[in-house]
C-alpha cells in the first residue's frame, strides 16, 4: 500500500480524505498534519510516498511547504487540494512548483482516487 | 423577526397551529420533489449521477438542472420534461393547508392578501446592496454566492432578508469569519445558531447524524463551509478582474457591545428559516 500523508488544517476535510484513503483498501494514511510546517516534520519520520496538502493554511502554506518539501530531493508525490476552484495565481504556481496535480475542494471520493492512483 | 413565511404567518396571528403547520410541511416534503428526484424517477438520471451533480454545484455556480446538462447527463428535452412535472405537480403550503384542515378554501385568498400586505416592506428583488456601500459587484457576488451555497450545500430552505450596513457584530451560536486581501482587504463573517451548524456538518461530513461530533468538528465545519464560499467567490471575483487573496478560516469570539473596526464598512445580510431561525453574512471591507 501507498504510504500518505494527510495535510490539512481542517479536521473534517482530513477526515474525510482519510475515510476515502483507507477504505479502498489501496492507501495507508501514514499522518495528519495541521500546517506546512508539521508537514516538513513529518515528511521526515513517517517517510510518505504521496503528500495531500492544502494550499490554504496556517502558520505555514502549503505552497511555502511544497517548495521544501520538492527542495528535499526525496521525490515526494505533492498533490495540492483547494477550494479555489481551478482558478488563481496559486493553483498554477503548485503545479509550477512541483505538485502533480491539484484536487478541487469539495472533492469526490473517485476523483480523489483516479488523482492518487494515476501519481 | 420581520420576514416570514406564509405559514408561519398564519399561525402568528392564530389562523393555524403548529401541528396543522407541521403537518402541512410534511404533506408538502412528500408530495414537492426536488429536480434530481424527479429525473431518477423518470428514469433520466442515477442516484450516482445525482451525488457527481450536486459534489460539481459546490465547485461551479450552476443550478442542477443547468448542471446536469453541463455533464452531458440529461439533454434539453429531458430537462424541459423534468420541469414541467416539477412545476405541474407543486403543492404550495395554502393548497397543503387546505388539504391536512386546517384552512377553509374559501378563506385562503384573504390571508394571501393579508400576508403580502405583510410582507410588501420587506421583498427583496434579488440582492440589493445599499447604493452607498463600497465595491458593489463584489458584494453582491459575496451574498449571492453565499445565498446560494447554503441552499445547495446544506439544503437549507432560506429566504433572504434586506441588506444593511451596520456597525454591529453579527450575533450567533457559532461566528467564523475568513479575511481576504488584495485589491479589497476585508473580513468574511458567517454567524449561525447551532441548529445551522450540525445541518452543515451533516452536509460537510456527508454524515446523517452528527448528534455525537465533539464540538471541535462541528465548528471545523462551518469553517470548511466557509473555505468552500469563499473559494468560489474569489473565483466568480477573478471575472470582475480583482485577484483577491483567502487567508484560513477561525473561529471569532466576540465580547457584547464590542462594535466593528473604525473606519471599516460592514455589510449585513440576514437570511431567514421558515422555523424563526435566522442566519447572518457579514462583509466587512477594511479602508
Amino acid at each position: 500500500m501507498k504510504r500518505v500523508l494527510i495535510v490539512d488544517d481542517s479536521i473534517s476535510v482530513a477526515r474525510q480524505l482519510e475515510k476515502i484513503l483507507t477504505a479502498s483498501g489501496e492507501f495507508d494514511v501514514v499522518g495528519h498534519a495541521k500546517n506546512g510546517m508539521e508537514a516538513i516534520r513529518m515528511s521526515q519520520t513517517e517517510s510518505p510516498e504521496i503528500i495531500c496538502m492544502d494550499m490554504n493554511m496556517p502558520v505555514m502554506d502549503g505552497l511555502t511547504a511544497l517548495r521544501t518539501l520538492v527542495a528535499s530531493g526525496k521525490g515526494y508525490k505533492v498533490v495540492m487540494v483547494t477550494s479555489l476552484g481551478g482558478v488563481g495565481e496559486k493553483y498554477q504556481e503548485a503545479l509550477k512548483l512541483g505538485a502533480l496535480d491539484v484536487i478541487s475542494k469539495p472533492f469526490e471520493e473517485q476523483s480523489v482516487l483516479k488523482t492518487l492512483r494515476t501519481l | 423577526m420581520a420576514v416570514k413565511f406564509f405559514g408561519q404567518f398564519l399561525m402568528e396571528i392564530g389562523v393555524i397551529s403548529r401541528d396543522d403547520l407541521l403537518k402541512a410541511v410534511q404533506l408538502q416534503e412528500s408530495t414537492n420533489l426536488k429536480f434530481g428526484e424527479i429525473a431518477m424517477t423518470m428514469g433520466f438520471l442515477t442516484e450516482a449521477q445525482i451525488e457527481k451533480i450536486h459534489d460539481a454545484q459546490r465547485s461551479e455556480d450552476l443550478r442542477f438542472g443547468d448542471m446536469a446538462l453541463k455533464l452531458g447527463l440529461i439533454n434539453v428535452k429531458q430537462m424541459q420534461q423534468i420541469l414541467t412535472r416539477q412545476k405541474n405537480g407543486h403543492l404550495y403550503i395554502g393548497e397543503a393547508l387546505i388539504r391536512v384542515g386546517a384552512l377553509r378554501e374559501a378563506d385562503l385568498p384573504r390571508y394571501l392578501d393579508a400576508f403580502k400586505a405583510d410582507q410588501a416592506p420587506y421583498v427583496v428583488d434579488g440582492v440589493a446592496i445599499p447604493p452607498a456601500m463600497p465595491h458593489i459587484p463584489l458584494l453582491e457576488i459575496f451574498v449571492d454566492l453565499t445565498f446560494k451555497l447554503l441552499c445547495r450545500i446544506a439544503d437549507l430552505p432560506l429566504r433572504q432578508g434586506r441588506c444593511l450596513e451596520s456597525n454591529d457584530w453579527p450575533s450567533g451560536d457559532v461566528v467564523a469569519a475568513m479575511d481576504f486581501s488584495g485589491p479589497v482587504n476585508g473580513r468574511y463573517i458567517l454567524a449561525v445558531s447551532t441548529k445551522v451548524q450540525k445541518a452543515l456538518a451533516k452536509a460537510i461530513l456527508k454524515e446523517d447524524n452528527v448528534d455525537n461530533e465533539p464540538q471541535e468538528v462541528l465548528q471545523d465545519t462551518v469553517m470548511e463551509f466557509i473555505n468552500i464560499a469563499c473559494g468560489n467567490i474569489v473565483a466568480k471575483a477573478t471575472q470582475l478582474g480583482l485577484a483577491l487573496e483567502i487567508h484560513p478560516p477561525e473561529i471569532l469570539t466576540i465580547a457584547p457591545g464590542k462594535t466593528t473596526p473604525k473606519a471599516t464598512r460592514n455589510l449585513r445580510f440576514p437570511m431567514f428559516l421558515p422555523d424563526g431561525d435566522t442566519l447572518t453574512l457579514q462583509v466587512q471591507i477594511a479602508p
